[in-house]
């Protein structure tokens, strides 16, 4: 018996409800005491096409995918026929065989079968073909031992705005799930279990809530953006809270627009942000140059996702890096950081704020797909940790004109900041090179000290970035160096690769500009081995650390550019075959 | 208290570039007097300002100014208002870029109606590239990359606004300051986004656009009997008619603003007093359990 522990895969056609009852059916396990992490996998497009929805759930937190699907609800032929590959030896399939049955040649012995007629019995019985999701959720808490008062309590709380009628057609959807199996199935265990234990104090959350969140909290008061996948939820969340909090969220005609809005909020004095993804990130790359030179604190959310060009909308990738390290004509002082769970994504919102406004630059809250629009279990947000900082900001009183200068030469490069209204600060501020006081110039001299004023804050900046987290066993032999969603899988890889004694440990950069060389490099030392890990087809963060750091003995790479994000098996294999240990997809 | 101010008190010290005898003099020296005669003060006054040769004139007005990307006024203008709606804002560029690189900016501006005003140097030249086609250049213009004459219609801008639903809608020469002292005057006090196009000759490129041919080809409309700015269909006519190029306040309605679409409340963003213990901030938990 496999106790609580088991990655569920919804598939079936887009729009058809699996993403709600998948919801549902995370809400169930966190419920239950699990730690859940769910992966979206759904087409570009609003109805029809293969989706499927992955919840993953267990003991560990932060861990991502599982090496494998233990139970897959296929809703149609095609669901089973795209992801039987994927399921673990021992798992089960729940299909709906109203209308198509299972082909001899697609049958995997090693899983077994559970073949209902939910899309038939949810018209027969309920009198609506819809609530074949419901079913299905029904015939899981059966097959998977769910505690029946949490499902009932959990369908009736999503489903209540839409009226008792609604709740109680759910209701009889799940009775219904569970009288066919206890009928039809009362002699063939699934082979799983769960067993509840306490929720506790915790929150289930996408990356993008904890982002908008994070950022509400920590302050922003102005938004502009431009719908794109996956960053929209972000526009979406803080269009509904920020007018609640005398701010003001703005959809713009494009991302050239979204990103100037920002700017010129952020130029009046607000902690304004924009999100955007990939073709949205290119367009706003000449306006973030003009923030770096005008030295305007703005903080730009990529939720990353497959490119280039329209590439893979919804599908997850690391292959943005470059751009927001090196993106744009000219030099500027930029900041990348990278949050690897839902958790830091609520914290570094905050960060990227202080970070922009004590150093009056741009500042990139990198996340993608896997991480972004995937939900996951965490402790509630310690909101009392939440500081903010605006740096050298004047919003009060005056300063004397003729004396203030807008980029007045400081130790530390940053220049005392005024915002329009101020008496005696009125300046030029000019995407032209300038001087002290903000006049255009292209004297020599001048644009030595500015190019050395903007750019020396990449160095004073180091001691606020935040810190690589080191995971695993310090003194590991074999090291992997990763970031963002891959936060999950690595982490799992580490533990698991760890108890199979093969002692490894994990650099989880979290700051990618200025980039953590010295981390890198300290990192380095002791491991014969150090594997980098990344969603990219040219190694864009291995390429990074050979191009800062320099020669490195047992620099590996492990890329992987299908649009999926890593399982734990993936990164586990390779190295254990260094080592000459073979392994098997594990359960958990 | 009011205190006086004169246009001198919007000067700064920076030289001018622009050369002598360019149109874009008369419409600073315009902007200065109208802004004085206002009792605006330059603190309270925020000046975005596009790329080209009219972008400059941002480095020539006292007061808190942006001088961005080539064609980016209007959204940077846009949003200074709304995180400090108390501050005066005023946008300025060229032909080229509000009309060409700024075009898709210019037409949701005027759909967003937000309260400020945008002044459109039109010189029907790319000047301080030396000389090409710009987006209100004759067809058949010769220039440096339309040797054999411009191919593309001329966009008529006014008319481009009006059909995207603007609420306030002027046009003025550079030589006839004390007109557009009073059309920059009335764009500013005008609530909500106000467009006043100047035809501001390029002396050095521009050789078929002169003073002197303005000065043959312009029309006060409200010197017209019976003109009312506020029909839209006469503005209409009027912008698109063959032949003379008509001045004055064309068009002017009331519609309600972004800031009031918004429902923006009237304490500045820019200004807000941040403070992450909100007993709100906690409760929002509760949304995600």
């Amino acid at each position: 018996m496999i106790l609580n522990s088991v990655e569920v895969m919804f598939g079936g056609q887009a729009g058809d409800g699996s993403l709600t009852t998948g919801d549902l059916i995370a809400g169930v396990f966190k419920r239950m005491g699990l730690e859940v992490y769910t992966y979206k996998d759904f087409p570009s497009r609003i109805r029809g096409g293969h989706t499927n929805y992955v919840i993953r759930a267990g003991v560990s937190r932060d861990y991502g995918m599982a090496d494998a699907v233990d139970v897959l609800v296929a809703f149609d032929l095609e669901a089973v026929e795209a992801h039987i590959e994927e399921m673990r030896p021992g798992g089960f399939v729940v299909f709906d065989n109203s209308s198509e049955a299972i082909p001899e040649h697609v049958r995997r012995a090693d899983v077994q079968w559970y073949e209902i007629p939910l899309a038939r019995i949810a018209k027969d019985e309920l009198g609506l073909e819809l609530v074949r999701n419901t079913i299905s959720l029904g015939v899981l808490a059966a097959l998977l031992g769910m505690d029946p008062a949490i499902v009932r309590a959990d369908v009736a709380a999503v489903y209540q705005r839409k009226g008792d009628k609604v709740v109680d057609l759910n209701l009889r959807a799940i009775e219904a799930g569970e009288l066919y199996v206890r009928q039809h199935f009362g002699q063939q265990p699934s082979g799983y279990g769960l067993i509840a234990s306490d929720d506790g104090d915790r929150l289930i959350m996408m990356g993008n809530d904890a982002i908008a969140y994070g950022a509400l909290v920590a302050g922003c008061r102005f938004m502009a953006g431009y719908p794109i996948t996956p960053a929209t939820d972000i526009l979406e969340w803080m269009s509904k809270e920020l007018p609640k909090f005398g701010g003001a969220a703005v959809q713009a005609e494009d991302e050239l627009a979204a990103i100037t809005m920002t700017l010129g909020a952020a130029f009046a004095g607000a902690r304004a942000m924009t999100a955007t993804s990939g073709p949205g990130q290119s367009l706003m790359t000449e306006a973030i140059g003009l923030a770096g030179t005008l030295e305007i604190p703005v903080v730009v959310v990529e939720c990353a996702r497959a490119g280039p060009s329209t590439g893979m909308p919804t599908k997850t990738e690391q292959s943005n890096l470059n751009t927001l390290i090196y993106g744009g004509h000219g030099e500027i002082p930029r900041c990348v950081i990278a949050p690897g769970t839902v958790s830091e994504s609520f914290e570094f919102a905050g960060v990227a704020f202080n970070l922009a406004e004590k150093y009056q630059m741009p500042v990139f809250l990198l996340t993608e797909q896997a991480l972004c629009q995937s939900k996951a279990t965490l402790a509630p947000p310690d909101l009392g940790t939440v500081t903010i900082d605006r740096g050298k900001r004047i919003d009060e009183g005056a300063v004397t004109f003729g004396e203030y200068q807008r980029y007045a030469f400081t130790e530390n490069g940053v220049s005392p900041r005024v915002i329009p209204g101020l008496e005696g600060g009125m300046h030029l501020e000019a995407g032209s090179e300038h001087n002290e006081g903000g006049v255009i110039t292209e004297n020599a001299r001048n644009r030595r000290r500015m190019m050395e004023k903007r750019m020396g804050k990449l160095e004073a900046m180091v001691p606020d970035l935040p810190r690589a987290i080191l995971h695993g066993v310090a003194d590991a032999d074999i090291g992997i160096i990763g970031y963002g969603a891959n936060r999950g899988p690595i982490a799992e890889a580490v533990d698991r690769l760890s108890a199979m004694g093969i002692p490894t440990r994990f650099l989880q950069l979290r700051t990618l500009w200025p980039f953590p060389e010295d981390e890198i490099r300290a990192f380095f030392r002791g491991a014969s081995h150090v594997f980098v890990v990344e969603n990219n087809y040219t190694g864009q963060l291995e390429r990074l650390i050979r191009a800062v750091v320099g020669p490195l003995g047992g620099l590996r790479s492990l890329r992987k550019y299908d649009g999926r994000p890593f399982r734990p098996i993936e990164i586990i294999e390779p190295i254990a075959h260094l080592n000459d240990v073979d392994v098997e997809v594990e359960v958990g | 208290m009011a205190i006086a101010l004169t246009p001198k008190d919007f000067a700064t010290a920076t030289p001018s570039w622009w050369c002598p005898g360019c149109g874009d003099y008369g419409v600073l020296s315009a902007l200065k007097q109208a802004l004085a005669e206002l009792g605006r003060l330059p603190k309270d006054v925020a000046f975005v300002s596009g790329i080209g040769c009219s972008g400059k004139i941002s480095g020539y007005l006292h007061s808190y100014a942006f001088h961005g990307v080539h064609g980016r006024a209007l959204p940077v203008a846009t949003a200074v208002k709304l995180a400090n709606r108390e501050l005066t804002v005023i946008a300025a560029g060229g032909d080229g870029d509000g009309y060409a690189i700024g075009a898709g900016h210019f037409v949701h501006t005027v759909r967003r109606n937000p309260d400020l005003t945008y002044i459109v140097m039109d010189n029907q030249t790319y000047g301080l590239t030396k000389g090409q086609a710009s987006p209100t250049s004759a067809t058949g213009y010769v220039a440096s990359v339309s040797p054999n004459g411009n191919p593309d219609a001329p966009i008529n801008g006014l008319a481009v606004a009006l059909a995207a639903g603007a609420s306030f809608l002027a046009r003025g020469f550079s030589a006839q300051p004390k007109q557009m002292v009073a059309l920059i005057k009335a764009a500013i006090a005008h609530r909500g986004f106000s467009i006043v196009e100047v035809m501001s000759p390029c002396v050095t490129y521009n050789k078929v656009n002169t003073y002197a041919w303005f000065k043959d080809h312009v029309e006060d409309v409200t010197q017209r009997p019976d003109y009312a700015p506020n029909d839209r269909l006469a503005a209409f006519e009027a912008l698109t008619r063959e032949g003379d190029i008509p001045l004055g306040i064309i068009y002017e309605n009331d519609r309600p603003t972004l800031e009031d679409g918004m429902r923006l409340p009237q304490a500045p963003i820019a200004r807000l007093d941040l403070r992450t213990d909100d007993p709100r901030f906690a409760s929002m938990r509760e949304a995600f359990r």
